[in-house]
């Protein structure tokens, strides 16, 4: 799979620079024995991405700011195209590491885009989307749902100087020692009744606990905590937008889903490689086993798949723009290539025998990484449950 | 009362089957089954007597013993002691399952009507509910003991097999290990075809009074702790036609340990090379006849394969239980998972493959004698299960389901394996094709 086949025009420079970033940074990451390659590399390899632009960032001085994954030009069909490429192609040899980038530009792209932004903004910033079992549902994203039951129970009540902020968060995913966490509450409204609030909270703020959440599968390279909020105080000037935010964070969660979709795929991506290059040299029933039918079924699934999710991915980018049917389209997206990728990297895993389920050779841990992408943030039955209630509300 | 009469909730009390069916006539009652009973309850009834107390037998063992070792095992393989569980499980006579009374610990009744892996089967299955790897650690050792049993060579029984099952018997047990495959030779030494070309490098030279070995293994589970090692190698000179088991022991000189791999699943049991320097084996350890090997191979994995699915189904019984009991305990809006119909759904899909999996591996070892296209049969079917529903017991437990200590991702990663030994499911399939050939071909006809 030839990514710089799908870059249009213009755009190709931004492949090679990833390209360029993934052959030095990432990919000395995974010399040694650590399955996950060397993990002590990981906050290196970020610096490096925030200085070659690769890394949003929510700072106008800094030079993601426009151009990183999920930077302010992806505010439109062809930047988020451009930035879910971009993702791929870090996945294709870390899906680890292109999380940390993609949690990162998910926080700039809500700072920028919310009204006012912020005044000084931090430089690493994490994203809290869900809390307890799931993410919201499809009417509480569009601002119609009802109570706490159904994904947002972290409230804000005014201070005199600003808020404070109780509740809690589940499976925040960002890069190791923010500065801070965006945090989505209920905030009571000016006429009476609730709205969203989306919250500014600096990691040192008293009352924050960040409990890590133990062993995990994989995209073990990417830090992944609970947030637990006891009456935590942010100033006033914290508070993203006056206005409610719910359009803030149903852009959030549609780009939330695409970029896992673009990390799944290209992780699939890489492990297709990876099995290729191996049925070129292994021997076995008197010929390379790429010559057996038996694997070239694998290898033709495989790459269907990948094909197949990398179509979805960007046509699905294609739709990119603020209404609701977006929501839509980024659930299915992810329902559909997570799923795909993870068929394609167990196929591809299958191709090595007995040597694919060993660490050396990198596949496991492409496994470990696709299943817990197909899992996350939305999982099968979430998203039927979401899809099928965008479908109804078309209806309504 | 009439039904109008009634409320929503006692109309759908009196539809339900348990209330219906008391309105049928005596044998109609008779032709209901309506009992609330666990699908391990009606599935144990299923079986013969000597089958059904070791699956209730194997159930408890490894609920007491593997439970509480499982997280420690997967998560520090290489810390872990197996000596313990290993003593445990022969004391109970899980380690003496191939042969039966008095010889071995196998119910007769079972293991005539059924075949020699039946009971290793129904146990199988219990120990993977627990622990992939430490149902791999205690497997191991049956296949290791194979060969032994189906060279059919009686002096090899009786020198070899029947003494270590009566040490192990008498509390002193003693871990075998089974090695065919080597670095250039997985899948062909599981296949006819690929057999043919083999590039095999494990070569036996006569000598005085044995044969002196030369080569490697790899992959060998059990390897590291194994005291004997079942192991095949050609005659020098000669191609894989020649190939002929001989009994390993610990401590022969040139015998030694090499790498042990690092492993996605199954930790807990070690997967290791096993090095061949000048060994010399004395003619006693020959087991069965020379050149006997290929066959006895192909042998012991038909008698093994319905094993393997039973794992694989066990890993899968074991994240469907905890994916069960997280969405007993898990509320959302208001009701608990198990309430919603979509999850229920789930959840049926999951008993429906299980069970489908459970049969067939049953029916594959339900005679006398397994064979190939059966075993193979069940061991695709029941591997390619278990990973699937392994991967939606993770999925129905959303992002929880990749937490360690939710314990349905370590079964998962358990069960991606058995996709791959005992010969890859491809492989496998291959075998049900060659197996059958007459009848495929259109050469037998029904
Ligand atoms: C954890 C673990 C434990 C194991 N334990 C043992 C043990 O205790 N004892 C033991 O002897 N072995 C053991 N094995 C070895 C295992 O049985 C082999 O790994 C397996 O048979 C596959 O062989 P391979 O790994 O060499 O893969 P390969 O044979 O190299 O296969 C690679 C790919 O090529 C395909 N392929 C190969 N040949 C053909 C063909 N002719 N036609 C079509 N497709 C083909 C395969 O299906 C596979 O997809 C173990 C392996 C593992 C991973």
């Amino acid at each position: 799979m030839d990514l710089s086949l799908y870059a249009r025009e213009g755009e190709q420079e931004f492949v090679e620079l990833t390209r360029s970033f993934v052959r030095k940074s990432v990919q000395p990451m995974f010399g040694g024995d650590a399955p996950d390659g060397n993990l002590d590399m990981v906050p290196s390899i970020l610096d490096t991405a925030f200085e070659v632009g690769l890394a949003a960032s929510p700072c106008s001085g800094m030079p993601g700011f426009e151009y990183g994954i999920w930077g302010t030009s992806a505010d439109n069909p062809t930047g988020v195209r451009i930035s879910a490429t971009l993702l791929w192609a870090v996945a294709e040899a870390c899906a680890g590491i292109a999380m940390n980038l993609h949690v990162q530009g998910l926080a700039s792209r809500v700072i920028t885009s919310s009204k006012g932004g912020l005044p000084d903004p931090p430089a690493r910033v994490a994203i809290a989307l869900q809390e307890g079992h799931a993410l919201p549902g499809y009417r509480t994203l569009l601002g119609k749902g009802g109570g706490p039951d159904e994904g947002i129970g972290t409230r804000a009540l005014s201070a005199k100087t600003g808020w404070v902020i109780t509740g809690s968060k589940s499976f925040v995913y960002g890069m190791e020692g923010p500065d801070a966490f965006l945090v989505f509450c209920r905030i009571a409204g000016n006429q009476g009744g609730e709205k969203l609030g989306c919250l500014l909270v600096p990691a040192g703020a008293t009352g924050l606990e960040v409990r890590d959440v133990g062993g995990r599968t994989g995209i073990r390279a990417c830090g992944l905590s609970h947030l637990v909020l006891n009456e935590v105080k942010v100033a006033s000037e914290h508070h993203l937008s006056s206005r409610d935010a719910f359009p803030l964070m149903g852009q959030a969660v549609c780009l939330h889903w695409l970029g896992i979709s673009a990390m799944a795929a290209g992780n699939a991506s890489g492990a297709l490689k990876a099995a290729r290059e191996y049925a070129a040299t292994r021997y076995q029933g008197g010929a390379m086993i790429g010559e057996h039918p038996a694997v070239r079924k694998l290898l033709a699934l495989s790459e269907a798949r990948v094909e197949a999710a990398l179509a979805l991915l960007l046509q699905t980018a294609g739709f990119a723009c603020g209404n609701t049917d977006f929501l839509r389209r980024c659930a299915i997206a992810k329902l559909m290539t997570t799923d795909w990728a993870f068929s394609a990297v167990t196929d591809a895993l299958q191709v090595f025998g007995g040597y694919g389920y060993m660490e050396d050779y990198g596949m496991e841990k492409r496994l470990r990484d696709a299943v817990v992408l197909k899992t996350a943030a939305g999982s099968r039955n979430y998203l039927e449950t979401f899809i099928s209630d965008a479908g109804r509300e078309d209806i309504r | 009362m009439k039904p109008e009469a009634l409320d929503l909730q006692a109309r759908m009390d009196a539809l339900r089957p348990g209330n219906a069916s008391k309105h049928l006539d005596f044998f109609g009652k008779l032709l209901v089954d309506n009992r609330e009973m666990t699908i391990w309850d009606h599935d144990t009834r299923l079986l013969p007597a000597g089958a059904r107390i070791w699956r209730r037998r194997a159930r408890d063992f490894a609920r007491r013993y593997i439970r509480p070792d499982a997280l420690r095992a997967d998560s520090q393989p290489r810390e872990y002691d197996p000596g313990p569980i290993v003593s445990q499980a022969a004391r109970k006579g899980f380690q003496t399952l191939l042969l039966a009374l008095p010889l071995g610990t196998a119910f007769p009744g079972s293991y005539f009507l059924k075949s020699a892996s039946f009971q290793v089967a129904v146990v199988a299955e219990e120990f993977a509910v627990e622990s992939g790897g430490i149902a791999l650690l205690l497997m191991a050792h049956h296949l290791g003991c194979a060969p032994l049993l189906m060279s059919g060579h009686v002096p090899t029984i009786l020198r070899h097999l029947l003494p270590l099952y009566a040490r192990t018997l008498r509390g002193r047990p003693e871990i075998m290990a089974f090695a065919i495959t080597e670095p250039g030779a997985g899948s062909d030494v599981e296949e006819t075809e690929g057999g043919a070309e083999a590039r095999l490098v494990t070569t036996a030279r006569q000598v005085d009074g044995g044969f002196v070995i030369n080569g490697r293994k790899c992959f060998i589970s059990d390897g590291a702790i194994a005291d004997k090692v079942t192991l095949f190698a050609k005659l020098q000179g000669e191609g894989l036609e020649s190939w002929t088991c001989f009994l390993i022991e610990k401590g022969m000189e040139g015998y030694s340990i090499g790498r042990q791999e690092h492993k996605l699943g199954q930790r807990a049991a070690d997967a290791s090379e096993l090095i061949l320097d000048d060994v010399r084996v004395p003619q006693r350890n020959v087991v069965g006849r020379l050149r006997s090997g290929w066959a006895n191979n192909r042998n012991v994995l038909n008698y093994s394969r319905p094993v393997v699915g039973a794992m694989a189904l066990g890993h899968a019984r074991g994240a469907f239980e905890r994916a069960l009991e997280f969405c007993r305990s898990t509320v959302l809006g208001g009701k608990r998972l198990i309430d919603y119909q979509d999850v229920q759904i789930e959840l049926a899909d999951m008993i429906v493959k299980l069970w489908s999996a459970r049969a067939l591996i049953w029916h594959s070892c339900s005679q006398f004698r397994c064979y190939q296209s059966a075993s193979a049969a069940a061991k695709v079917a029941a591997s390619d299960i278990s990973f699937e529903v392994c991967t939606r017991a993770m999925e129905i437990m959303g992002d929880y389901g990749y937490l360690e200590n939710h314990g349905a991702e370590s079964l998962w990663r358990d069960s991606r394996l058995t996709q791959i030994y005992e010969g890859t499911n491809q492989i496998n399939r291959l075998a049900v094709i060659e197996h059958q050939w007459a009848e495929i071909s259109g050469r037998c006809g029904g």
